[in-house]
C-alpha cells in the first residue's frame, strides 16, 4: 500500500510539484499571467485575473501575519479599504470637482501613499491589538474592520459617508483598457510574494515562526516580540494598501461597505487556507482556485449574492474541517513523509559530546562583574487569586555558583523562575541581576541581559529543525541583523559548536518536535546556552530522563560552571543536588525557610518538617514506610 | 432628568432581551472555548421563522417562541454533531473560521428564503406603551424582557440545580477531570451546544418584534453579543447579564445624546476598549496559566 503511495509521488506530476520542477511550473504560469493581456483583450478574463491578482496581494499579506506569525485576522480587508480612501480623497480633492482646472490624474502617484498610510495605520493599531492573543485577537481585527467601516460611514464630511466617491478621469489613453491596472497589480503581487519569500529566509521570519510556535518561549530566548509581530503586521498591510489604492481606480467608485466588508477578508483567508498558510506561494495558488471559481459559478451558473456567501461559507467549512493544512503543505507532507520513510531515523543513536570552546563574553565579564551576587530577589511575591504561590521570597545567587533551589510540589519554584526570566511580573518586590533592578523588563530584555532558562516540560520551536531551534535565541536586538539569513554567519557556527557540545549535531536537521524527550532537553540547552547566558535557571533538568542521560548533564553543568557560568537549579532529584550544587536553598509555602551547604540543609528541622510533614513521626511508628 | 431615567429605562429593558441572547454564546464559550459567531445569524433565523408564522397564521410572535426554541436546539444539535464537533481543541481562529462559514451559508440561505428586504413582525401591541408618571413602558419591549428574564432564570435553575448543569459547569471548569468523574464531555458539549442555539429561538422571536431585520443583520447582532460577553467575561452568564443590561444602556443612550448613527459602533468601541484594557472581562476571573490543566 504504501510503496503504491511511494511510487504514485514518484510519478511525473507529483516531482513537477517540488524542486525544480515546481519552479518550472510557476514561472510558466507567472509568464502565461503577463503576456496573457497581450495575446487576449478578452475583457472577462482579464477582469477575472484583476480580481485573482488582488486576493493573491491580500493573501500574500495576510499569510504574513497569520500564517507566519499565528495570529489570525479576519479584518485584513481593512487595508484594502484605507488604501483605497487613501488614493481616493487625495485624488478627488487634488484633482477632482473642487480643482476644474486640473485635467486627469495619474494614480499611480497615489499609490505608494496609499501604501504608507497602511503601514502607519497597521503600526499604530498593531501596537496596540498585539498585545493579545487568541479569540480576543480575532475578535479585535474584526471589530477594527467595522469601527473603520462606520468611522467612514459616518464621517461624511470628508468621505461623502454611503453616497461614497466617483474617482476623478485617468491620464492615460482609452485605448490601454485594462493594462495599467493588470500590469500594477500584477507588480505588487510579485513584490508581495517576493517580501515573504525574503522574510521567510531571515532572521526576522525565523523569529516569527518561532512566537507562532510558542511565543513565550520566544520572548524568553531573547526575541523581542513587540518590534517583530509589529513589523509582521506592517509587511502584511502596506501592499494591501497599495492594491487598495489601484482597485480604487479599477472600480472608478467606492464606498465603505463595499471597503471595508468582512466578505473580502474572509474570501482571502479562505484562498489561503486552500493554498496553504506559511507557504511561499499557497496564498498565489489559493487565490487562482477561488477567485475564478467563484467568478465562473457567477458566470455560469447564474448565481447571485445569496448563492455566493452559501458557496462560500460551504467552501469554508469544508476546507476548515476536511484540508486545514492546505494543498501545498499537504502536498509536501506526502512527500518527505515518504522520503523520510526511506531514509529510516536516527532513533537511539548514540550521543557523542565535544568540549565547548570558551566563547569571550563569560570570560571578560566574569573579570570586572560589579560586586553583589548575581541575582538578587527582594522580598518578590506572586498571588493567583487567593493562592500565595511566591510569598515574600528574598534570596541571593552568588556569582560562580552552581545553586539549588529544592522544596516540595507547589513551594513556588516554577512560579520564581517565571518571575525571574520574566514570564509573568511580580505582584510585589524587587529582582536584580547584575547590578541592574530588572523586574520591570520584558522577558527578552533579561535574556539579553544573560538570562537563561529551560522549562519543565520542554518548551521546543516544534516545528522548526534542531539547528533553528539553537540558532533562534538572540542576544541583543539589532534591526540591521533582522535581515540577515535566518541561518548564518558566527551564529550559525556556534550553533553547531553547541549542537556538538551537547552532543546533539547529528541530529541538527530533524524536526524538534520528532525527538525524544531526552534529546528535546539536550536541544533546549543548547538553545539557552546560545544566549551566551551569565546564569542559567534549569527546571528540573534531571525529570523524566535515564540515568546515563542525568549524568552527562551533570558533566555540561560542571564544565559550562567552571568556564564562569552561574546556574540556579530545581530539581527533585536529591543525590544530583547534593552532589551537584552548593549552596541549596530550600523553599516550602511560597517563603525561603532555609539556605546552606547540602549538609547543613539536610540537617535542618524546618526542611524536614516542610518535605516530610508533622505526622512523618506518627508513620514511621505505625510502621508505613 | 426625566428624559435620562426614560432612556435608562428603555436601554435595562433592551438590555434584558440582550441578555438572554448573549447567554447561549458565553455558555457555549464557557464550556468548548467556541466561539459561535453564527450566533447572530441563528438570531435571524429564529426571528425569520417567527416572522413567517405570525404572517401565515397570526401566531403572536413572542408565542412563536413555543416553535422556535425547539426548532434551534435540534438544529443546534446537528450542528454539534454535523460541524463543531470535529474541531473541539483545535486553534481559536478555527471555530470562528468554521461558525463564520456557518453564518454566511445561513445569512445566503435566509436571503433566498425571504429576500434581503426589512422585515418586522409587527403585532397589535407592537407601538402601543404602557404609561407610568412621566414613562412609558412600550409594551412589545416589556413583554419580551419579561419574557427573557423567565427564560434566563430556568436557563440558570437548570445550570446550578440539575445534574446536567453540574455536569455543564465541570466541564467547563476542567475538561480532562470532569472525564475522570465520569462525565462525558462529547454529550456535555453537544447539549450545551443544543441549549446555547435554543437560547436564539426565544431570543430571536422576541427580537423579531423588536427590530426590523434583515439577513445581513447578523453583523449586528453578533457584534452586540461579542460585546456584551466581552465585556461582562466570557463564559460568564452573570457576567452576560450584566454586560447586555450595560450595552443596552450605552446604545440607548449613544442614539439619543449623539446620534443613531453612532449607536452601532457602541459594541464595537466597548469590544476594543475591554480586550484591551481588562481582557478578562467584568466578572471574568483571571487564571493562572502557567500551569498546563
Amino acid at each position: 500500500m504504501s510503496q503504491a503511495v511511494a511510487r504514485a509521488l514518484d510519478s511525473r506530476p507529483f516531482r513537477l510539484l517540488s524542486g525544480p520542477g515546481l519552479r518550472l511550473l510557476v514561472a510558466a504560469a507567472l509568464v502565461g499571467i503577463a503576456l496573457y493581456p497581450i495575446l487576449s483583450d478578452n475583457r472577462y478574463y482579464q477582469n477575472m485575473i484583476i480580481l485573482t491578482l488582488l486576493f493573491a496581494i491580500m493573501g500574500s499579506g495576510w499569510n504574513i501575519i497569520s500564517g507566519f506569525t499565528g495570529y489570525v485576522s479576519l479584518g485584513q480587508s481593512v487595508f484594502l479599504g484605507i488604501g483605497a480612501y487613501t488614493t481616493a480623497l487625495f485624488s478627488v480633492r487634488l484633482f477632482g470637482p473642487e480643482n476644474p482646472g486640473e485635467q486627469g490624474v495619474n494614480p499611480f502617484w497615489f499609490v505608494p501613499v496609499a501604501a504608507v498610510v497602511a503601514g502607519i495605520f497597521a503600526a499604530v493599531v498593531g501596537a496596540i491589538l498585539m498585545r493579545t492573543r487568541g479569540h480576543s485577537f480575532v475578535i479585535l481585527t474584526i471589530a477594527f474592520l467595522f469601527v473603520m467601516q462606520l468611522v467612514t460611514l459616518n464621517w461624511s464630511g470628508l468621505t461623502n459617508g454611503n453616497h461614497g466617491l466617483t474617482l476623478p478621469l485617468t491620464t492615460w489613453d482609452r485605448e490601454y483598457q485594462y493594462w495599467p491596472f493588470y500590469y500594477a497589480l500584477f507588480g505588487l503581487m510579485l513584490l508581495s510574494v517576493a517580501l515573504s519569500w525574503w522574510i521567510r529566509r531571515s532572521k526576522l521570519g525565523m523569529g516569527l515562526v518561532a512566537i507562532r510556535e510558542d511565543e513565550d518561549k520566544a520572548a524568553s530566548v531573547g526575541v523581542n516580540t513587540p518590534i517583530y509581530k509589529v513589523l509582521a503586521y506592517v509587511g502584511s498591510a502596506v501592499f494591501i494598501g497599495a492594491a487598495g489604492g489601484v482597485y480604487a481606480y479599477y472600480l472608478t467608485f467606492i464606498d465603505p461597505r463595499g471597503m471595508f466588508d468582512i466578505v473580502i477578508s474572509v474570501q482571502v483567508v479562505l484562498a489561503v487556507l486552500i493554498g496553504g498558510r506559511g507557504t511561499i506561494w499557497g496564498p498565489v495558488l489559493g487565490a487562482f482556485i477561488l477567485e475564478p471559481l467563484l467568478e465562473t459559478t457567477n458566470t455560469e451558473l447564474g448565481i447571485g449574492g445569496n448563492e455566493r456567501l452559501i458557496l462560500l461559507g460551504v467552501l469554508l467549512g469544508l476546507i476548515v474541517l476536511l484540508l486545514p493544512r492546505g494543498i501545498i503543505p499537504s502536498i509536501q507532507d506526502l512527500v518527505t513523509g515518504q522520503r523520510e520513510k526511506a531514509r529510516g531515523g536516527l532513533v537511539g543513536a548514540r550521543l557523542e559530546r565535544k568540549p565547548l570552546r570558551v566563547v569571550e563574553r563569560a570570560q571578560a565579564e566574569a573579570r570586572e562583574a560589579p560586586p553583589g551576587p548575581l541575582l538578587e530577589i527582594r522580598g518578590a511575591e506572586k498571588r493567583f487569586g487567593g493562592v500565595r504561590a511566591v510569598d515574600g521570597v528574598s534570596l541571593a545567587v552568588e556569582r560562580g555558583t552552581i545553586t539549588a533551589l529544592i522544596g516540595p510540589n507547589g513551594s513556588g519554584k516554577t512560579t520564581l523562575f517565571n518571575l525571574i526570566d520574566g514570564t509573568m511580573p511580580p505582584d510585589r518586590g524587587e529582582i536584580w541581576f547584575d547590578g541592574k533592578r530588572i523586574d520591570g523588563l520584558p522577558p527578552y530584555r533579561r535574556a539579553h541581559l544573560g538570562i537563561g532558562r529551560t522549562f519543565q516540560i520542554t518548551r521546543l520551536f516544534r516545528n522548526m529543525s534542531v539547528l533553528e531551534n539553537v540558532v533562534a535565541p538572540l542576544r541583543d536586538f539589532s534591526w540591521r541583523r533582522l535581515g540577515a539569513d535566518a541561518v548564518s554567519g558566527p551564529e550559525a557556527q556556534r550553533a553547531h559548536e553547541l549542537l556538538e557540545f551537547v552532543g546533539m549535531h547529528r541530529f541538527a536537521d530533524m524536526r524538534a518536535g520528532s525527538l525524544s524527550y531526552g534529546q528535546q532537553k539536550l536541544t533546549e540547552l543548547a538553545q539557552v546556552l546560545m544566549l551566551d547566558p551569565k546564569l542559567i535557571m534549569l527546571d528540573e533538568p534531571a525529570g523524566g530522563i535515564n540515568p546515563t542521560l542525568i549524568a552527562h548533564i551533570e558533566e555540561m553543568v560542571h564544565e559550562l560552571n567552571r568556564q564562569g557560568t552561574t546556574f540556579l537549579i530545581v530539581e527533585h532529584n536529591m543525590p544530583l543536588v547534593l552532589g551537584l550544587c552548593d549552596p541549596v536553598l530550600v523553599l516550602a509555602r511560597g517563603q525561603c525557610i532555609c539556605q546552606g551547604s547540602p549538609d547543613e540543609v539536610q540537617a535542618d528541622p524546618a526542611v524536614l518538617d516542610a518535605y516530610l510533614g508533622a505526622d512523618f513521626a506518627l508513620e514511621q511508628k505505625a510502621g508505613v514506610s | 432628568m426625566t428624559e435620562l431615567i426614560q432612556v435608562i429605562i428603555l436601554g435595562l429593558l433592551i438590555g434584558g432581551v440582550y441578555a438572554l441572547l448573549a447567554s447561549g454564546l458565553t455558555l457555549i464559550f464557557g464550556v468548548m472555548d467556541v466561539i459561535n459567531v453564527a450566533q447572530g445569524a441563528l438570531i435571524i433565523l429564529a426571528a425569520f421563522v417567527t416572522w413567517a408564522l405570525w404572517d401565515a397564521t397570526g401566531l403572536d410572535p413572542l408565542a412563536g417562541l413555543l416553535v422556535t426554541t425547539p426548532m434551534m436546539f435540534v438544529i443546534g444539535y446537528g450542528l454539534y454533531m454535523g460541524t463543531i464537533r470535529w474541531i473541539q481543541g483545535k486553534p481559536p481562529s478555527t471555530s470562528v473560521l468554521l461558525t463564520f462559514g456557518l453564518a454566511l451559508v445561513a445569512e445566503g440561505v435566509m436571503g433566498l428564503v425571504w429576500s434581503a428586504n426589512l422585515h418586522s413582525a409587527t403585532p397589535s401591541y407592537f407601538n402601543q406603551s404602557f404609561r407610568l408618571g412621566d414613562f412609558y413602558f412600550p409594551k412589545a419591549q416589556v413583554f419580551g424582557c419579561a419574557i427573557a428574564v423567565g427564560v434566563l432564570v430556568f436557563l440558570y435553575i437548570v445550570l446550578t440545580r440539575t445534574w446536567l448543569g453540574r455536569a455543564i459547569r465541570a466541564v467547563s471548569a476542567n475538561m480532562s477531570s470532569a472525564r475522570l468523574v465520569g462525565v462525558n464531555p462529547r454529550d456535555v458539549a453537544a447539549l450545551t451546544f443544543a441549549i446555547g442555539v435554543a437560547t436564539t429561538g426565544a431570543g430571536g422571536s422576541i427580537a423579531a418584534v423588536l427590530y426590523p431585520f434583515l439577513p445581513g443583520s447578523h453583523y449586528a447582532w453578533i457584534s452586540r453579543l461579542l460585546g456584551i460577553i466581552v465585556l461582562g467575561g466570557m463564559g460568564s452568564l452573570p457576567g452576560a447579564v450584566v454586560g447586555a443590561l450595560m450595552l443596552g444602556v450605552a446604545e440607548t443612550m449613544t442614539a439619543t445624546y449623539i446620534s443613531p448613527r453612532w449607536a452601532t459602533m457602541v459594541p464595537w468601541a466597548v469590544i476594543m476598549i475591554v480586550l484591551l484594557a481588562r481582557p478578562q472581562g467584568l466578572l471574568g476571573a483571571k487564571l493562572r496559566e502557567d500551569v498546563a490543566v
